[in-house]
């Protein structure tokens, strides 16, 4: 081997001896990875090669079930493809096209560099192979970490928190991260203060602020109840009896208890919008919603937070489910009675709207229109693909990275480099896909 | 040393040399470069309005020129074996047969019908089957 590797080679390595079948492995003058059950080196080459093109043809025909599925959806729904392929940000795509494309440059460079016996040509390649790998995957990462948050996920799962433009918008279950388009509405001054606030003095309009909105409320109960207490005189003295002993008496005292302490939005669906007479319970929506109007709630106690969303004949309410901290509880019930009918606290200055959609953004939104029925098959079409092909670039990585410690240990010479090809091919097949993929998803016109 | 007729006998570098074909780095950065360019190509024709038909033929006519470039070049398949290229090509049509037929009698079909008690899909025309 290291002869391979400080010699100038003549010849042909391959053939530096015709050892059979029988020969022992230290007749070799090659590598010692050319196997006893091999003509030479030439014939070990060859046999793995046209395994690996027959694993190549399977690849095709493997990816090839998506692709028809692929096709077929397309085919009949293609208003689902031209709607949600918004979701997707060319940008990304096309930077790990780009990727992609320079590791299979690097990949093919390695493949030149190990048949030229260039160990560091061949080292610095695998690297900078599984680098792109990595970045591939990296982005990936960014772009499915992103749905995922955004729950623009497959199957039933699709519930998306933005339109497709990448407006944000409230979806189907309310369980959006963070508070989008809140109406705080204040039922005791019969006025709504339009969004959520850090303090009331800060514009509601504020876009990108972040925080978490509190509202709770707590059900309070007077028991009337007979309590034993130092009777005192009008001026506040306590009433010494004849035997020099504080006089005790009987009084009634309603005793405040808390039955129970819930969000304020669990009551506010139960109320009846302002100018409606009654509303029917939240039924869910069978569009993810998409219009971004919202609609303040009247709460008879505390604060609502109340969200409109559906279409526009089918008007349908939920509350957002605003990741709130609970009000700090007051200490003294006596003051929360006081309190009932007047918004509670809102937790400690610590609500800010995710993004206040402006009149302007509503408009764009409804302009889109909903999305269309089945728009979550396009994510399932989507996850499928991109998920099969990230599989493989994984799978690549770990490919490349035992080629990288068998580099590094010498064990490729030009008369033995079969690996270094087959991972290359596989590598590219993979880049192949992606070239077919990034087009068919992210380039819809 | 026979798996492609094409191929010089170079003693230093490119071309045949080795077990295999050699790809010379010019061929390699070139393949590259017009890959890259070509991404960068179909990028921008989407940004074009040709009619969703059209745009989706050059979307799909710029990946089939890529992806041959990457088959001829960078997987040697111009330099390889012929039996490699009759192995590969064959999957790829058999991948092709496999979309074709399933779109040829992809409107055959009806819609999934999702049963209404308020209105049933109408009686299949014909005798009623027999039970047992």
């Amino acid at each position: 081997m290291s002869e391979q590797l400080h010699e100038p080679h003549t010849g042909e390595p391959g053939h530096a001896d015709d050892h059979g079948h029988g020969g022992e492995h230290g007749a070799h003058h090659g590598s010692p990875f050319i196997q006893h059950h091999y003509d030479d080196a030439q014939h070990q080459f060859d046999s793995g090669k046209l395994g690996i093109w027959l694993f190549l043809a399977q690849e095709v025909l493997f990816f090839s079930a998506l692709f028809v599925a692929y096709t077929l959806y397309r085919h009949h729904h293609p208003e689902i493809y031209s709607y949600a392929h918004k979701y997707l940000d060319v940008k990304y795509g096309a930077i790990n096209t780009a990727v992609l494309i320079f590791s299979s440059l690097t990949a093919a460079w390695a493949v030149r560099c190990a048949q030229l016996g260039q160990r560091r040509g061949l080292i610095l390649c695998i690297v900078v192979t599984i680098a792109c790998a990595c970045t591939f995957l990296g982005i990936k990462y960014i772009e499915y970490s992103h749905k995922v948050h955004e729950h623009i996920l497959f199957g039933r799962y699709f519930d998306p928190c933005v339109s497709s433009g990448g407006r944000e918008m409230l979806n189907r279950n309310n369980n959006c991260p963070g508070t989008k388009s809140t109406v705080v509405w204040d039922s005791g001054a019969g006025t709504a203060t339009a969004g959520c606030f850090n303090d009331l003095d800060q514009d509601p309009h504020t876009e990108g602020v972040q925080a978490d909105c509190a509202v709770k409320e707590y059900g309070l109960t007077e028991t009337p109840k007979r309590v034993t207490q130092p009777k005192v005189d009008p001026d506040g003295k306590p009433v010494v009896g004849a035997d020099g002993k504080p006089v005790t008496e009987e009084v009634e005292k309603p005793e405040i208890t808390e039955h129970f302490a819930r969000d304020i939005t669990e009551k506010c669906i139960e109320e009846p919008l302002p100018g409606e007479e009654a509303h029917e319970p939240a039924r869910t929506s069978k569009f993810p919603c998409w219009r971004p109007a919202f609609q303040p709630a009247v709460c008879k106690k505390g604060v609502g937070i109340l969200v409109e969303y559906g279409d526009t004949e089918e008007r349908e309410h939920t509350r957002i489910k605003a990741e709130c901290k609970p009000a700090p509880k007051p200490t003294d019930a006596g003051d929360l009675l006081a309190d009932r009918g007047r918004p509670l606290q809102l937790g400690v200055a610590q609500i800010q709207p995710r993004h206040q959609l402006t009149v302007h953004e509503q408009h764009e939104l409804e302009a889109a229109g909903p999305p269309p029925e089945h728009t979550s098959m396009f994510f399932t079409i989507y996850f499928a693909m991109t998920g099969l092909h990230g599989i493989h670039v994984l799978f690549g990585v770990g490919v490349f990275t035992w080629l990288l410690i068998r580099a590094l240990k010498g064990q490729f010479t030009p008369d033995y480099f079969g690996p270094i090809d087959y991972a290359a091919l596989y590598w590219h097949i993979v880049d192949l896909i992606w070239i077919f993929l990034f087009p068919l998803l992210y380039l819809i016109h | 040393m026979s798996e492609s007729p094409a191929a010089e006998l170079h003693q230093d570098e490119d071309h045949h040399h080795g077990l295999s074909h050699v790809a010379p780095i010019k061929v390699l950065v070139a393949t590259g470069g017009s890959l890259l360019v070509l991404t960068l190509v179909t990028v921008l024709a989407t940004k074009v309005d040709f009619g969703a038909n059209i745009n989706l033929a050059v979307a799909m006519a710029i990946a089939v020129f890529k992806a041959t470039l990457v088959i001829l070049f960078f997987m040697h398949l111009r330099y390889d074996r012929l039996f490699h290229s009759v192995v590969f090509v064959a999957a790829i049509l058999a991948a092709a047969l496999f979309i074709g037929f399933t779109l040829m009698d992809s409107n055959q079909y009806q819609q999934t019908n999702i049963w209404n008690p308020d209105s049933p899909p109408p009686a299949p025309i014909g005798p009623r089957p027999t039970s047992g």
